[in-house]
């Protein structure tokens, strides 16, 4: 019995397969790296909050200054989001007698209804989280915001967010950008949380007086992050 | 270099299987995959490592943030907070300071307002954490009636209480009793007061396997009353330890490590000698200047021949024999030194020995007018009329007899430690009522008719008392986890009060320790600290009457003995449950997961038997079998066996029957009877032909080497020792160890003479390490310390086998001397030493473990891929690879109590990722943080590591190397520091400093030749390794 052979044309597929092959992976990797990458997949993040807190409303409008919630952030790792008895501190409901404080702001309103029940029954608000780094980064609030990082810096104008939205990628490329060249996000300490500010005089040379007071050097070593 | 050092016998004598071991890449089967029951076995255990991780990492799994309805004061979420409590073992507390982060204790650490303690702690405490979340603790209270196993509630059982307990009130509790662990709380002598006064027939006896009984009843015969010593190691010139572990082993180890460490430093001033006469050898005696292998039978025939030696030199009718003995060298060396030195020397002896030996040491110590100086004495708060094993042996009687009709048990585990010839369980058969109190399910609630869940240490008030008598008190750091009671509780329960306070008992019982004017403030300060200053028992100096003449004789040379002794790991069983401590290598023997027989070579010899033979060992009636362990200094003809193991109801990690996990180890229990609880003579021992293979981890990590001798030569470069007369003429021998050509390095200059490679500089602080090996005593603390700050995974007896176990700092043990029947012993921790040139770093092909600019080797997780290169390259063998998930046990529904325990501060990792050392970057980087918040400098002393801080002899410094002044610096600038392997000019980060011995002059070896000279060789000096720290800015 012959031997098959193929027919002498099909030489000319081989280099086109090859090209096409090679085009399909690029294709495959760039369609992975642009899916996988943070820019797509977490900047424009927006879980539904049990809620529907109005940053916009308290810090943009009334001014509350972030801390009044955020209150661990200058001397913790974590900006602990507020316990149910801060937001109590104005919108409490009715007491036991029925009693409502006369100060107390939406003391009935529905949409407040989750707080009042959290009271109730003790249980804790089960917010979403918005800004989510990987279980093997070890990300310090303290560590930034008492260097005069602003909140801004990261989490961008939450002041004017209905819902809280990732705006920043947040990745580790951007985080070493920063951690490379810090000038461009650094202010007086004093100005962290006012999300408004605006340097006077060219931010690079504010920056670098910042840096200059403060000595600081921010670290690239792996473990900075990661321990 | 003469002394020989080895690892092991195989080694010794360069066995085939030895050398097989040390011309692998890995040993043998590291790289398969584990098999049927093993597997299985390793699925199980509890580990340490990760798990809240796991989680995220993913965008679109959605991660809930649950705060506080109403945050605590004072509470800042992901912040630690630190709590004083304490944790009691066999009636002697031990003050411990834990850490908590958001509610859940993760990390023990001692008390450093304990005097005891100042900050160290033991293993025991280290490994408190684990058992706190162990799956395995008995879930809510349990009935058995008829063979079957009923879930019940408290309400359930206080019905059933006050129907049994009215009946017994009726005829004043004739037929109650109540069997109890040994305690030091005021609060329960209290309520046993109120009981007695409830019942005032019932009986109550205390029973502990770990009993010190022998002590007070020997102060007894010598004093008249029940006194307890208390020995300062600082004013203690000489040190004899007669089968006593005073380092390791004693209740007050801690105090006595850090005490004696203070005086093995030849330049802080005069060092002390320390002699150990012992049959089993201890880590007293691996620590001894001196250590004499003899039978525990034999003690009380040594002694007599002590005393007969020092009345001779007191009475200076001393003639001087000569004698080639060696043991006869080191008596008259002891006796010589006892009586040069009175009033600084100490005599101790074990809690195993006789009363009456206790006794004549006491006049021993008094007649060398050590009282009052390194020996004081104060009341024995813990003497009972009845010993423990008496009140166990008398409480069976009781119940065999049917005058039992209520068995309160109160904590302890008698059906699993009973001594063979004290039938516990079939007596508690015929008990028609019994509870049992105790944290587990194990073998003694299977026989009761109720179990009752007790509450961990960290769950509950309660007070007692560290053995020097100060005052510890116990908060709760988490509520209970399974609806327990403490003991304290349940008492009050059974005198009446339905809903007790436990706070308030507690209180009520230590008001009369207080300021009467200031309670309340007092209180809060005692809950604060954890103990109560200038609480400890009040000296008493009693006399000693005239003792009867002793009358000891020799035992029959060829005559076997049988020692049983607590587990250093295990302690009498009670920690069977525990991974963390089934897996810590065994100070001497390095064996983990089981108990064996140890034996001395000769007596091996003599029987035929070698390492891993199963010998069956026969004691009068009863057998047992067991794998030969042949340990080189192990006291000829006289056989060791840890207690505390072949737990039958400890849980899937110790041994459960019922689940068909096997037990661990065998139960040496069955073999003690009541006339010999420690030791026994008359055994009688029998090859079988089967064999064992025990996990141990010496032989594994072999450092490069080719050759027995070779691996001896080296072993004395790494551990460098030299005893004091070395020192004093040449303080920096150590240095002088190795020869090697001048380090320069490969790069220095390309063909065009400049330079091509420039050495790293180092910026900012440069972390160092200094390990003080004079003070080191091989306790493993550190070891414990650092699995549990780490989220060290437990691997299991099987992966042990394989060379798989995961601590991240091991203690090297290495005998030295020619004479395989009495080595020496050297131990030396090693962990990653943080190269400056790290050869670890050159190998890997992701650069997943890099330099930092202070002198930090990290480890970056996520970029690892597992070519194991690094490992490979790494000289000291400090790498550690995951073979498999270890992890695993986290997501699975037993192990989310489990997960608690790991530290959040630690990435947990992944299978196929290497992992090691990284000098607790987590501690350093918490305080830079801190100090750079406050913009002020980090103080020396202020970043403590997790196995520094464990270490009772403070053995360890850490610190900024750049800085001069700190104390690591210092160290560094010893004449007696050294760094491992410095011929590879790799620059460690760590430094060792030499051990120092204190031999006695008549026993000293005989200096070594002059230390030659006139080749072209350079010795390593630490000055030339010093880290390359050019301040510059301080770094971020």
């Amino acid at each position: 019995m012959d031997r098959f052979q193929f027919p002498k044309w099909t030489n000319a597929i081989v280099p086109v397969l090859g090209a096409l092959g090679g085009i399909g992976m690029l294709y495959v990797i760039g369609m992975v790296a642009y899916g996988a990458s943070p820019e797509t997949t977490d900047v424009g993040y927006q879980p539904k909050q049990p809620l529907p807190f109005s940053h916009a409303l308290h810090a943009g409008k009334l001014k509350l200054d972030c801390r009044y919630c955020h209150n661990t952030v200058e001397v913790a790792g974590h900006a602990a989001i507020p316990p149910t008895s801060t937001c109590l501190n104005c919108h409490s409901g009715a007491d036991a007698n029925g009693v409502v404080n006369t100060v107390a702001v939406h003391s009935t309103s529905t949409k407040l209804a989750p707080i009042r029940e959290s009271q109730a029954t003790g249980k804790s608000m089960q917010w979403r989280r918005v800004h989510d780094l990987p279980d093997y980064v070890f990300f310090n609030h303290s560590a930034h915001v008492r260097r005069g990082v602003s909140c801004v810096a990261c989490h961008g104008r939450v002041d004017k967010m209905e819902t809280v939205t990732q705006v920043k990628p947040l990745s580790m490329g951007w985080c070493l950008e920063c951690h490379r060249n810090p000038e461009p996000n650094l202010r007086p300490p004093e100005f962290v949380t006012k999300l408004d500010w605006e340097a006077e005089g060219n931010p690079h040379e504010v920056g670098k007086k910042v840096r200059e007071e403060l000595n600081l050097n921010p670290s690239t070593n792996c473990s900075t992050c990661h321990r | 270099m003469d002394k020989k050092y080895w690892r092991s016998l195989g080694e010794l004598h360069s066995t085939p299987e030895f050398e097989e071991i040390l011309h692998r890449e890995f040993p043998v089967a590291a790289s398969e995959y584990p098999e049927g029951v093993s597997r299985r076995r390793w699925m199980q255990l509890m580990g340490a490592s990760v798990a809240l991780a796991g989680v995220s990492g993913c965008r679109w799994e959605d991660e809930k943030i649950s705060p506080s309805v109403s945050r605590p004061e004072g509470m800042i979420p992901g912040k630690p907070q630190k709590y004083a409590t304490f944790m009691e073992l066999g009636g002697q507390a031990e003050s411990l300071l834990v850490t908590c982060l958001d509610g859940r204790p993760i990390k023990v650490e001692g008390n450093p307002d304990s005097p005891q303690s100042k900050g160290a702690s033991t293993v025991f405490a280290q490994s408190e954490t684990l058992s706190l979340y162990d799956p395995d603790r008995a879930v809510g209270v349990v009935e058995r009636k008829g063979g079957t196993r009923y879930t019940r509630d408290w309400q359930t059982f206080l019905e059933y209480s006050d129907t049994v307990l009215g009946q017994a009130q009726k005829d004043g509790g004739a037929k109650l009793r109540v069997l109890a662990d040994v305690s030091s709380s005021a609060a329960r002598k209290n309520l046993q007061e109120k009981f007695s006064a409830l019942y005032p027939k019932a009986r109550w006896y205390d029973y502990t396997a770990d009993s010190r009984d022998h002590v007070y009843e020997g102060a007894k015969i010598a004093f008249g009353e029940a006194v307890r010593p208390h020995f300062n190691l600082t004013k203690a010139n000489v040190i004899v330890c007669l089968d006593e572990d005073l380092l390791s082993e004693h209740p007050a180890s801690l105090l006595h490590t850090r005490e004696w460490a203070a005086r093995r430093d030849p330049a802080a001033g005069p060092m002390n000698r320390l002699y150990a006469v012992e049959s089993r050898f201890t880590t007293t005696g691996a620590a001894a200047d001196h250590r004499l292998p003899t039978r525990s039978v034999d003690l009380g025939y040594f002694l007599t021949k002590l005393e007969e030696q020092v009345q001779q030199r007191l009475s200076e009718k001393h003639a001087e024999a000569e004698s080639d003995d060696y043991a006869a060298k080191v008596l008259a060396a002891m006796a010589e030194d006892l009586v040069a030195n009175q009033g600084s020397g100490l005599i101790a002896i074990g809690a195993n020995q006789p009363a009456e030996l206790h006794a004549r040491v006491n006049k021993l110590n008094e007649q060398l007018g050590n009282v009052g100086a390194a020996v004081r004495y104060s009341k024995e708060p813990l003497a009972r009329d009845l010993s423990s094993v008496e009140a166990l042996r008398t409480l069976t009687e009781e119940m065999q007899s049917g005058a039992v009709e209520t068995l309160v048990i109160l904590g302890g585990n008698p059906a699993y430690n009973a001594p063979g010839d004290i039938d516990f369980v079939s007596a508690l058969d015929k008990v028609p009522n019994s509870m049992h109190l105790g944290e587990y399910e194990d073998e003694t609630s299977l026989l009761c008719n109720w179990h009752l869940p007790k509450t961990h240490p960290f769950e509950q008030w309660g007070d007692a008392r560290a053995y020097d008598g100060t005052l510890c008190v116990a908060q709760p750091l988490i509520e209970p986890l399974h609806d327990g009671k403490s003991e304290v509780e349940l008492l009050a329960i059974l005198c009446g009060d339905k809903h007790p306070v436990a706070l308030d008992l507690i209180k009520e019982s230590v008001k009369g320790s207080l300021d009467s004017m200031t309670v309340n403030a007092s209180w809060r300060r005692l809950v604060h600290d954890g103990v109560l200053k200038g609480s400890s028992l009040a000296a008493v100096s009693p006399k000693v009457k005239s003792l009867p003449a002793a009358k000891i004789v020799e035992a029959a040379s060829e005559e076997m003995e049988l020692v049983f002794y607590i587990s250093p790991q295990l302690h009498d069983g009670q920690f069977a449950n525990s991974g963390w401590l089934q897996e810590t290598p065994d100070n001497l023997t390095k064996i983990t997961w089981d108990n064996a027989a140890l034996i001395s070579p000769k007596t091996a010899k003599d029987l035929g038997v070698e390492f891993g033979s199963v010998v069956k060992l026969i004691l009068d009636d009863k057998s047992i079998e067991l794998p030969v362990y042949v340990l080189p200094g192990q006291a000829p003809n006289s056989i060791a066996v840890a207690l505390g193991y072949g737990r039958t109801a400890a849980g899937l990690v110790g041994g459960d029957v019922a689940r068909d996990v096997k037990p661990v180890g065998e139960n040496i229990a069955a073999l003690q009877s009541q006339a010999a609880m420690n030791f026994a003579g008359g055994l009688k021992v029998e090859k079988t032909d089967k064999e064992y293979e025990l996990a141990i981890t010496q032989d594994h990590h072999a450092i490069d080497a080719v050759g027995a001798n070779e691996v001896q030569g080296r072993v004395g470069q790494l551990v460098r020792e030299g005893d004091l007369s070395e020192y004093e003429a040449n303080p920096d021998f150590a240095t002088k160890r190795t020869h090697h050509p001048p380090l320069v390095s490969l790069w220095d200059k390309n063909k065009e003479g400049k330079p091509a490679y420039q050495e790293l500089s180092y910026e900012g602080q440069a972390w160092g390490m200094s390990i003080d090996l004079s003070k080191c005593i091989g306790c493993n603390a550190c070891s414990v310390s650092c699995q549990a700050e780490n989220n060290v995974p437990v691997v299991g007896r099987e992966q042990v086998l394989n060379s798989r176990e995961m601590h991240w700092l091991r203690v090297d043990r290495y005998f030295t001397g020619d004479d395989e029947n009495n080595p020496g012993v050297a131990v030396q921790p090693m962990l990653c030493q943080q190269c400056e040139l790290a050869p670890c770093e050159q190998v890997c092909p992701v650069a997943a473990t890099v330099h930092t600019d202070e002198g930090l080797n990290d480890m970056v997780y996520n970029r690892c891929v597992g070519t194991r290169y690094c490992a490979n390259n790494c000289p000291y063998k400090v790498r550690r690879f995951n073979y498999f998930n270890f992890n695993k046990i986290y997501e699975e529904p037993r192990g989310k109590l489990q997960a608690l325990v790991l530290n959040p501060e630690v990435t947990v990792r992944h299978r196929g990722v290497m992992e090691k050392c990284t000098y607790c970057v987590q501690r350093i980087k918490a305080v830079q943080i801190e100090a750079k918040n406050d913009q002020r400098p980090i103080e020396d002393g202020e970043i403590v590591t997790a196995c520094q801080q464990a270490c009772s002899a403070k053995a360890i410094e850490f610190g900024d190397l750049a800085n001069e002044k700190s104390k690591v610096a210092q160290a560094r600038a010893n004449s007696r520091s050294y760094t491992a392997l410095s011929e590879l000019n790799i620059k460690p980060r760590t430094s060792y400093m030499a051990k120092i011995t204190n031999p006695h002059p008549s026993l000293a070896k005989p200096a070594s030749a002059e230390h030659g000279h006139g080749h072209d060789e350079q010795h390593a000096e630490v000055g030339t390794e010093k880290a390359n720290t050019e301040k510059k800015s301080e770094k971020h």
